[in-house]
């Protein structure tokens, strides 16, 4: 403790006037805070202020496996370039963790290509006379995942953006897992959101295939679908979902479509949704243009007046762009979005810095034009998401909640406060006046860390208070042993607060640690709860143990008798 | 201030230690009804622990139960509860346990029965107004099990290594024991009173062994001050002095909290009236555990330990 009672006045002054500091802008708005204050103000958590939770699981598996089945060919194809004749052919195998691919040929020269081109990504899994077997190593597929993750979360912040929510949260969650938070939005724009968020608008020029006749793929799909014994679910029926359909297709007929092709499915003119009718098209998947590359879209018209979407290719990808159209004109490229071919139009010449994207003549084609130009803006997903969970609180429930916070609260520390001053008279204003400032201190600490304020949050405030309390009737009740033994009242001052000290230290350390694990294995409410109970230990520290003794010091120096009762009592 | 007797000692008067066989009696049921509460009455899992959705509506116009209750009907979602919250009109709608084949298709399952639940309310109800919505997937339900149990876990741990290293060995095993009663008592209330179990019940338990233990620890404190004082005394006598000197302390800080969440309990709502409830009970039984559970069970692990007059650090 130090000594000097005038330089512990001045560090109480000192922090209380750097907590007004800090605490000040939350009385203005943001647009008529003066310049000379700092910019944070207190957030308010979702369950406060209302709006939109989602947890959303990225489908980083399903990314690994579509590199693993498109990697067999396209390595045939690098090696045999290279070494004519030294892959015969590949095959994808489903091996856990996330499969591997066997290619069969001349094993020194496909070795040490790999070696050569693919030091770090893959590894042997297996060998023998004819074959190798290589797999992803673990390293590079969690760095991939790691990619995919925080790609991810940028395309979701470009989408949000421009959707115009406040102050959204966007965050990774373990290693596969993403939170957003959207507050004060809207719940008629709830669906909207969730759209925008999910739909992974991954965007492909492909070039169709005409190697298998549109009769023999529907022959080869309706076999794979009865072997299988799986379907395309409906919206009433079950089934698998579009894009795991659409996988699965691919996976059982890899060994009947010609190498790099893949099969996409178009809606039927007719019907409402993909679920309700289709008709297959075979695309080559060695050549991709992906969505990608486009530097900016927009919505126009098409020659018969039907919305278009028309579309720049950012400076990177024009030669690819030019190449892949150049060497395919008079062909029809397949724009393909999530899987689903939208059109089929023909080249006719050469492009190279943009294009026109027709979307056929559905009844919804204005809504899909514009989705389209958004996505293509902020960027596809590089995974499917999965929605896990989802919180939606409305906008009256959380001021309900902390009205009805609020009055609880003041009550209990207006009881609080009486029964000190009731019980400690002068010692006891003293006490009140250092939880009063607690209660200050934390929401300015709070304030300046940007930290949200959550309801469990006020809960943990209002458990620091009962802490504060407890700090100094501890110390009280030691000062009050003291006198009772006959001290005077400045020994007894100084040994109160000095045997008190490892009481209320040990029990707050213990408390914290509490806190730190609950930081680490809870989920957001728990995290909360101990992020505003562990500052609030830290201030309540200060205020019980330092500042109440700067004032009990003051009084006594100012030659106060007495500042509270010492007759003896029941217990 | 040397008396002989624990008796005639004004700092000693009640006799804490040599009751305490009857209360460890007491306690020993209250641990055992509470484990066979759980065993067989189980708990009320809210959704964040298995899946499911939870919808709070109010409405601007009477509404029974039963017009809800054959909504639902009409919902085709299966497995529904209902019941009234709060005031008048404000209904919550509880969907548990939905399972598909896989775990993908119980996500799509939950998710598309939410979307009947909400366009069909306010289709069919003028003025329905969603207040909450939550759906949360079968695997971060059990996520959030596995944790909040990871959680309660390493937070006894690092209370066991700290008491452990602050103080004697023989005053950790009882400060744990003591959590672990508090703790197992109020899920034990909760398993009675068929009150829901949820993230905000896990962070009051915490908050309930947090508030016990500090309980425990200014028990401690004095025990571990006092031991070198009397040096001639036997174990007994310094735990029943120290309990006593610090009593006043304890009845107050117990009764000012009580009276703080009594405040909570009565003006709050919803997750702010939970959790008033659970700290309530945490008070109550923290306060006595800390006197008839924890102190005395230093005694029985300091004869365990082998020491008949144990020496403290400071």
């Amino acid at each position: 403790m130090i000594e000097s009672l005038k330089a512990r006045i001045w560090i109480v002054a000192g922090v209380l006037l750097f907590g007004a500091y800090v605490f000040a802008p939350n009385f203005f708005s943001d647009e008529s805070r003066p310049s000379w204050l700092p910019g944070q103000s207190l957030v308010y958590g979702l369950d406060i202020q209302g709006g939109l939770q989602l947890v959303l699981g990225v489908d980083t598996k399903g990314v690994i496996e579509e590199k693993i089945l498109r990697l067999g060919g396209s390595l045939k194809e690098d090696i045999n370039k290279k070494t004519p004749n030294a892959v015969s052919s590949t095959k994808t195998n489903d091996v856990e963790p996330f499969g591997s691919v066997t290619l069969v040929g001349n094993v020194s020269q496909i070795k040490s290509f790999t070696s050569a081109n693919y030091s770090g990504v893959l590894q042997l899994l297996d060998q023998s006379e004819t074959s190798v077997t290589f797999q992803y190593f673990e390293a590079y597929v969690n760095q991939i995942k790691k990619q995919i993750v925080t790609q991810a979360i940028d395309v979701i912040r470009n989408r949000i953006d421009s959707f115009g929510v406040a102050e959204p949260y966007i965050a990774a969650q373990g290693s596969d897992r993403i939170i957003v938070q959207l507050p004060g939005i809207n719940e008629a724009d709830y669906e909207q959101a969730k759209d925008l968020i999910n739909r992974a608008a991954r965007l492909e020029f492909m070039i169709v295939s005409n190697e298998i006749s549109p009769v023999e793929l529907n022959t080869f799909i309706t076999e794979a679908e009865t072997a299988g014994g799986y379907t395309l679910g409906t919206k009433n029926e079950g089934g698998l979902k579009y894009l795991d359909y659409v996988k699965r297709i691919n996976k059982d007929l890899k060994n009947k479509l010609p190498e790099q092709t893949e099969v996409v499915f178009q809606k039927l003119d007719q019907v409402a949704s993909i679920e309700d009718g289709k008709s297959a098209v075979l695309v080559k998947d060695d050549i991709v243009f992906s969505g990608d590359k486009i530097s900016d879209a927009f919505v126009g018209l098409g020659q018969y007046g039907q919305p278009v979407v028309n579309f720049s290719v950012a400076s990177d990808g024009r030669n690819e762009f030019a190449k892949m159209t150049g060497e395919n004109v008079e062909q029809p490229m397949a724009i393909v979005l999530d899987k689903v071919l939208k059109s089929a139009p023909t080249i006719n010449s050469r492009l190279r810095e943009g294009g026109v994207i027709t979307l056929g003549n559905d009844t919804e084609v204005e809504k899909e034009a514009n989705f389209l130009t958004n996505t293509l803006r902020a960027g596809a997903l590089p995974a499917a998401l999965e929605q896990l969970e989802e919180r939606s609180v409305g906008p009256t429930l959380g001021a309900d909640s902390v009205e009805a916070g609020k009055k609880a609260g003041l009550f209990g520390l207006a009881i609080v406060l009486l029964f000190m001053l009731v019980w400690y008279r002068t010692a006891g204003f003293i006490a009140s006046f250092a939880l009063v400032t607690n209660v200050f201190l934390l929401l300015a600490l709070l304030t300046s860390l940007g930290a949200t304020l959550t309801l469990p949050g006020i809960a943990g405030i209002v458990l620091t208070v009962g802490m504060a309390v407890d700090a100094n009737v501890i110390i009280f009740e030691r000062i009050r042993e003291e006198l009772l033994k006959g001290s005077g009242l400045r020994p007894a001052v100084k040994d109160g607060f000095g045997h008190a000290l490892s009481a209320i230290i040990d029990a707050n350390i213990t408390t914290a640690a509490v806190c730190l694990v609950l930081m680490f294995y809870g989920s957001g409410p728990i995290k909360g709860f101990a992020v505003t109970l562990i500052w609030g230990i830290a201030t309540s520290m200060f205020t019980a143990i330092f500042l109440s003794r700067v004032f009990i010091d003051l009084l006594v120096r100012m030659g106060f008798q007495k500042i509270m009762p010492v007759k003896k009592r029941m217990a | 201030m040397s008396q002989s007797s624990l008796k005639d000692n004004s700092r000693g008067r009640i006799e804490f230690v040599k009751k305490a066989p009857i209360f460890g009696v007491v306690s020993l049921v209250l641990v055992l009804a509470s484990l066979f509460l759980i065993a067989f009455k189980g708990f009320n899992y809210g959704i964040d622990f298995v899946g499911g959705i939870e919808v709070q509506v109010r409405f601007n116009k009477a509404v029974t139960v039963d017009e809800i209750r054959s909504f639902m009907k009409t919902t085709g979602v299966k497995k529904s509860s209902v019941q009234a919250f709060g005031e008048d009109n404000e209904f919550l709608i509880r969907v548990e346990s939905i399972e598909g084949k896989t775990q993908e298709e119980t996500n799509a399952l939950v998710n598309s029965s939410v979307k009947k639940i909400t366009t069909g309310l306010s289709q069919n109800f003028d003025g329905a107004e969603l207040r909450k919505v939550d759906t949360v997937g079968p695997q971060i339900g059990a996520e959030l099990r596995s944790n909040g149990l990871l959680a309660i876990f390493y937070s006894l741990i690092m209370i066991l290594v700290y008491v452990g290293f602050r103080f004697d060995f023989q005053f950790a095993p009882g400060a744990v024991i003591c959590l672990f009663h508090d703790a197992i008592i109020t899920l034990g209330i909760f398993a009675l009173f068929q009150r829901e179990v949820n993230i905000q019940t896990l962070a009051a338990i915490l908050t309930i062994i947090g508030y016990s233990l500090n309980d425990t620890i200014v028990n401690f404190d004095r025990v571990r001050e006092n031991i070198p004082l009397y040096k001639r005394k036997a174990l007994e006598f310094v735990v029943n002095r120290s309990v006593n000197e610090v009593l006043s302390r304890t009845i107050l800080t117990s009764v000012t909290t009580l009276l703080a969440v009594l405040c909570l309990y009565v003006l709050g709502k919803g997750v702010v009236k939970d959790l008033a409830f659970t700290l309530a009970i945490g008070v109550v039984v923290g306060t006595y555990s800390s006197i008839y559970v924890a102190s005395p069970l230093t005694i029985v692990f300091d004869r365990l330990m082998g020491n008949s007059r144990s020496t403290s650090k400071a």
